[in-house]
């Protein structure tokens, strides 16, 4: 029975934490667009080669 | 180009389009009217994030807009234009008040609201599990009621914010004095949670915590895809508000150019409109003669030369040479905000009709709660002492969640197997209307037929081969979604395609790229050659002159003939309303086989078609893909569009056919199949809790009875839902590889 009294408030935390993320995902607009992301990896990416790659990692999804 | 951008940093435009945030960055709202594959929007996005100090940039390709988060002192708004034009896509900056619009908050509360709903469900289910398997084994009292406890803080979030909207509206509803559906929802759910509360600090009786959670998210997970299925037409529609210009060059009193906001013109004011460009506001001609595109109104996209004292309509497009003229209307009330005025009024009648809230939801949720005072009444005579508790399991058992979810759930799946089919749905309840159409009105141009390109007909010039022309061609025309630029386009078969770099689409003209190494234009005479009009043809030109003529020719879309015949057998009486000539609508409809058919049609006259069919008490639908089918296309009670069609005439349509007119058959059936997986998934509902409420109202339900059942009974909702694509034939592979044909 002592588990529960520390699994408890660890579970309840993890939901609190599990909200803020979610929340923060939401003000981040990665909701807006659920159509265009998923097929964008797929594309040939010609285009974007003449561009520094050191910039990519900065492209929001 | 640049030059044209930099009328941005003058400050009291920045200040029309740029909102600051509180950390110094700025935000800017862009259209990228050329905006459409999702190729363009990776390039676009690549430019634009390559470009110093752009923080994010998040692209709604719907609605055609771009919002871009930016250190405005590292990169100025002029050179974030010049990027956009870099990635081929032109992009123009919004008003700021566009920034913050309702259906993006809306989305996103709802969105959050959900969220909540469903994770704190999920922990208030986990609690209570503990507490079912507890009576089993006997689990101390101590920690019975420390779960209870639990239960009820874990479900307090979802009471408290997931189910606020409808505690909201319901308030809303009482103070206007009218009851609809959510009256009954709030009230299940408060006194549910209410009692059980009760429950857990008196320490005795049930509780329902993971019940009444759960009934909160499937209602929210129901309402959650009406509404994107609702934004999506507002992105549509947006799109077309989006094309007024902004700044105007106004010329002043000593002839000097004045970039002005298009909302300081004044009616008497003189404004120059560059090539190209669009005019900002209705008013008379001052130059000689101009050639203009009004496509925007007409929808039939066609240049038409008007004459010194002439009135020019706002939105239109200037083909050749700059003009000038004397403003006489603002833009508020021009040609243009006129006719989506009719639209929108012609759209919120509609409405105001079909918003009726679900009668037969309402109906229910009141039988159920009168059976709950039917089981109080009853065991108050009986045996007091459990009336709480029968009552309390009687509004749980009741609980409409598989009876709410039923509408959304068959919806959604009809949606989705549409969609993929290459039929979009922007608005549900045309579904539902669909399965009732008797009569549809077609539009000619565009709808019926398309223009076509015979690659045999080229006509080159200057030592050019025909093929060659073709090859030039077509790398262009792929980079448009034009109808003549696809009807190039689709001669693309065995040829290896050049890939064209730096294009730029030019609106109402054509295709300008950088092609092998040369400047090429394609598209209308004016635009790429200056040649005379000539309205039969597209031309192929560079820096020198014309190179190659490639004719166009109006014939019939390949599935018109099959759709029709198939409308005709479902019992569909069809007209075509067109606003060609008589003599060519003549032909088309003889070789259709349809009787009737008007001609010379103004938007008014097609609108009065429809109201009077209407008020003869038929259904309507409605196909047409011009702008001046907007407002018929608003008043019907079903409407599709095409794939090509204008921007205003797919905002005001229900469905979108990708895929051709053969769509609008298949929708139908499918439409008559989802009305009828509704009613089985309905009374199945209807039955399941008519069939429970007598065991609760007798106490034999305990609360992981009533969870199980709840979640049973929408689970058999939702598995029935998956049977609606089974009559439809298989769905051809999804859009993956038609995408890579027209992008790669």
């Amino acid at each position: 029975m002592n588990a529960l009294l520390v699994l408890i408030p660890v579970s309840l935390l993890l939901v609190v934490l599990a909200v803020a993320v979610f929340f923060w995902a939401v003000r981040q607009d990665q909701f807006q667009d659920l159509d265009t992301p998923k097929i964008l990896p797929l594309l040939d990416a010609d285009e974007g080669a003449e561009l520094p790659p050191s910039r990519s990692k900065e492209m929001s999804p | 180009m640049s030059a044209a951008h930099a009328v941005w940093s003058r400050p009291q435009l920045a200040a029309q389009v740029l909102r600051r945030r509180r950390d110094g960055q700025a935000e800017v709202a862009l259209r990228v009217p050329t905006l459409a594959t999702p190729h363009q929007v990776l390039r676009l996005e690549q430019q634009l994030l390559a470009e110093r100090g752009v923080a994010r940039v998040a692209v709604d390709t719907l609605a055609r807009r771009l919002r871009v988060r930016f250190d405005d002192t590292a990169t100025p708004l002029p050179r974030l234009l010049a990027a956009c034009d870099a990635a081929g896509c032109p992009a123009q900056p919004l008003a700021a008040t566009s920034l913050d619009d309702a259906r993006r908050r809306e989305a996103d509360e709802s969105l959050r609201r959900l969220l909540v709903a469903g994770i704190f469900a999920m922990q208030a289910m986990m609690f209570a599990l503990v507490l079912y398997l507890g009576v089993i084994d006997a689990v101390d009292t101590l920690t019975t009621r420390l779960f209870r406890w639990l239960g009820l803080l874990s479900a307090a979030p979802v009471i408290g914010y997931a189910a606020w909207p409808f505690f909201r509206r319901t308030l809303a509803g009482v103070r206007a004095r009218r009851a609809g559906i959510d009256l009954p929802i709030a009230l299940a759910i408060g006194l549910i949670y209410g009692a059980s509360v009760l429950s857990a600090v008196r320490g005795g009786g049930e509780v329902y915590f993971d019940s009444v959670s759960m009934f909160v998210f499937v209602l929210l997970l129901g309402r959650h895809l009406e509404l994107r299925a609702r934004h999506r037409n507002g992105a549509l529609g947006e799109a077309v508000a989006d094309a007024a210009p902004l700044v105007a060059e106004r010329r002043n009193a000593d002839g000097a150019l004045e970039p002005v906001a298009v909302s300081e013109l004044l009616p008497g004011d003189r404004v120059h409109v560059a090539e190209g460009g669009v005019v900002p506001a209705d008013g008379l001609l001052e130059s000689a003669n101009v050639q203009v595109d009004a496509a925007l109104l007409s929808g039939e996209s066609r240049a038409c030369t008007l004459r010194r004292g002439q009135a020019v309509d706002a939105g239109s497009v200037v083909l050749d040479g700059p003009l000038e003229l004397r403003v006489e209307r603002t833009s508020a009330d021009s040609a243009a905000g006129r006719l989506g005025a009719l639209a929108d009024a012609a759209r919120r009648g509609r409405q105001a009709q079909g918003a009726d809230d679900d009668p037969a939801a309402t109906r229910f949720v009141l039988r159920v709660l009168t059976l709950a005072a039917a089981t109080v009444a009853f065991w108050l005579w009986r045996d007091p002492a459990r009336t709480f508790d029968a009552a309390v399991a009687v509004l749980v058992v009741a609980c409409p969640c598989a009876f709410a979810l039923a509408a959304p759930a068959t919806m959604a799946r009809a949606m989705a197997v549409l969609a993929r089919r290459g039929v979009l749905v922007a608005r549900p309840c045309a579904l539902r209307a669909l399965a009732r159409v008797n009569h549809a009105l077609l539009d000619k141009t565009g709808t019926l037929t398309e223009p076509t390109f015979n690659a045999d007909r080229i006509t080159s010039r200057r030592g050019l081969e025909p093929r060659q022309a073709l090859r030039l061609a077509v790398a262009l025309a792929r980079e448009s979604s034009h109808p003549a630029a696809r009807a190039v386009a689709r001669r693309a078969g065995g040829l290896e395609l050049p890939q064209a770099r730096e294009v730029e689409v030019v609106a109402g003209g054509g295709i300008r790229g950088r092609v092998d190494g040369r400047v090429l234009r394609l598209g209308r005479a004016g635009f790429a050659c200056a040649a005379a009009a000539d309205d039969e043809a597209l031309w192929l030109a560079d820096e020198r002159g014309a190179l190659a003529r490639l004719p166009l020719q109006e014939s019939l879309r390949p599935q018109a003939q099959m759709a029709l015949s198939g409308l005709r057998d479902a019992g569909i009486a069809a007209q075509i309303a067109s606003g060609d000539v008589p003599s060519r609508v003549r032909v088309l409809a003889a070789r259709l086989g349809i009787d009737a058919w008007r001609a010379r049609q103004s938007p008014a006259d097609k609108l009065r078609q429809v109201r009077d069919a209407q008020a003869a008490g038929d259904c309507v639908l409605v196909v047409g893909d011009g702008s001046n089918d907007a407002a018929a296309l608003a008043a019907a009670d079903v409407s599709a569009s095409l794939a090509g069609a204008s921007e205003l005439a797919r905002a005001h349509a229900d469905l979108l056919l990708n895929d051709g007119l053969g769509g609008l058959l298949l929708a139908r059936q499918l439409a008559a199949r989802a009305a009828q997986v509704l009613r089985q998934n309905r009374r199945w509902a209807l039955a399941y809790n008519m069939a429970a409420i007598p065991f609760a109202a007798l106490g034999f339900v305990p609360p992981w009875l009533a969870a199980l059942g709840m979640s049973l009974s929408s689970l058999a909702v939702i598995l029935n839902t998956l049977r609606i694509a089974a009559p439809l034939p298989a769905a051809a592979p999804p859009a993956l590889p038609r995408l890579r044909e027209r992008t790669a």
